[in-house]
């Protein structure tokens, strides 16, 4: 369960902007999630509504969008769907390293009053 | 108030604390390495093995990951080198600020090599950088040969493979063609290691790699320091 881990950095993250900005109360926090990062949005809504309680973002929506997982081929320059277990280029068919999205973990936006 | 655009990383602090951790350790011309396995793969046996085989040419030391006991750190300790225990009460992966913490507890001018035992778990752990040089990866053969796919984040981001209890092949169904077949559909740059701590097998090419990565990290810091 390193969506506790990861959840209790998010509420730290979101209390110290709320501060910076004088928000007293979080209405909305969206984030995003990549395809490869192996955090579960399920487990990440479920860790968001247990450790926000008792603070200003509880009653916040915490909207999760993914984020798929591409990569640019470095010969052809192709731009491609990936997995886990598939990075081939599908036009020159070499393995690619070259990977552009899908570990994102950010929190995009705060929302609040 | 409207929507505050933030854009901050949500391992922000995680990610800072291991930039700092993996600075301190270059300036001091240390290689970390991240050992990470399910439990009862042959993690301390394999370090015992290579403490056994480096500890005469290599200055190094272990920092142990274990939820709750010093099982480990005492078997490491008795084979004669300096040991960190870290007990994670129950959290199911070591982070940046925990081996930050436990550097403060070695005398780093006395070090080259350093073995992060994270606690045992094939999937947290692949989560936290903690500032290593290398992830090494250890999987045992009476695993099974699907661990690669159900849990490929962590064979993706390792630089080695070290593929353990190789003595038991013959006792399981363990696929090796499939095991590297998948293996190198998800990462087709790591480097395998197959082992046994009971045969011997593959140690010496195991401890080779890793005194000559010791070396060329140091070589390279050492080239950094006459430039300075």
């Amino acid at each position: 369960m390193h969506e506790t881990s990861i959840v209790a950095e998010v509420i730290k993250i979101v209390l110290a902007k709320a501060r910076e900005y004088k928000i007293s109360k979080v209405n909305a926090i969206t984030a995003k999630v990549g395809e490869l990062t192996g955090v579960s949005p399920e487990a990440l809504s479920f860790a968001f509504e247990v450790f926000s309680k008792g603070t200003i973002a509880a009653e916040a929506e915490f909207k999760l969008n993914t984020v798929k997982a591409s990569a640019k081929c470095e010969t052809c320059e192709v731009i491609f769907a990936i997995n886990h277990v598939n990075k081939k280029c599908p036009v020159c068919h070499r393995f690619c390293n070259n990977i552009l999205t899908g570990y994102e973990l950010l929190i995009e936006t705060i929302e609040g009053e | 108030m409207g929507e505050i655009k933030v854009v901050v990383k949500m391992l922000e602090a995680n990610e800072e604390l291991a930039l700092k951790n993996r600075e301190l350790l270059k300036e001091r011309g240390i290689y970390l390495l991240n050992m990470i396995s399910s439990p009862g793969s042959g993690k301390t046996s394999l370090l015992e093995q290579m403490i056994h085989r480096l500890k005469a040419k290599l200055k190094m030391a272990v920092i142990e990951g274990d939820l709750y006991t010093t099982r480990d750190a005492a078997r490491i300790e008795a084979q004669g080198v300096p040991v960190v225990q870290i007990n994670t009460q129950g959290a199911c992966h070591l982070d940046s600020r925990m081996i930050h913490e436990a550097l403060k507890q070695l005398d780093l001018a006395q070090l080259e090599l350093l073995i992060i035992e994270n606690v045992g778990n094939l999937v947290c752990p692949a989560e936290f950088d903690l500032g290593e040089d290398a992830k090494i990866t250890v999987l045992s053969v009476t695993e099974g040969n699907d661990k690669p796919l159900k849990y490929p984040l962590i064979f993706e981001k390792s630089e080695v493979v070290i593929l353990n209890k190789m003595d038991l092949l013959y006792y399981t169904n363990f696929d090796l063609k499939e095991f590297y077949d998948d293996l190198h559909a998800i990462n087709n740059q790591l480097i395998v290691f197959e082992t046994s701590c009971r045969s011997e097998a593959g140690l010496a090419e195991l401890s080779d790699w890793i005194s000559s990565k010791v070396r060329i990290s140091r070589e390279g810091d050492f080239g950094k320091k006459v430039v300075d």
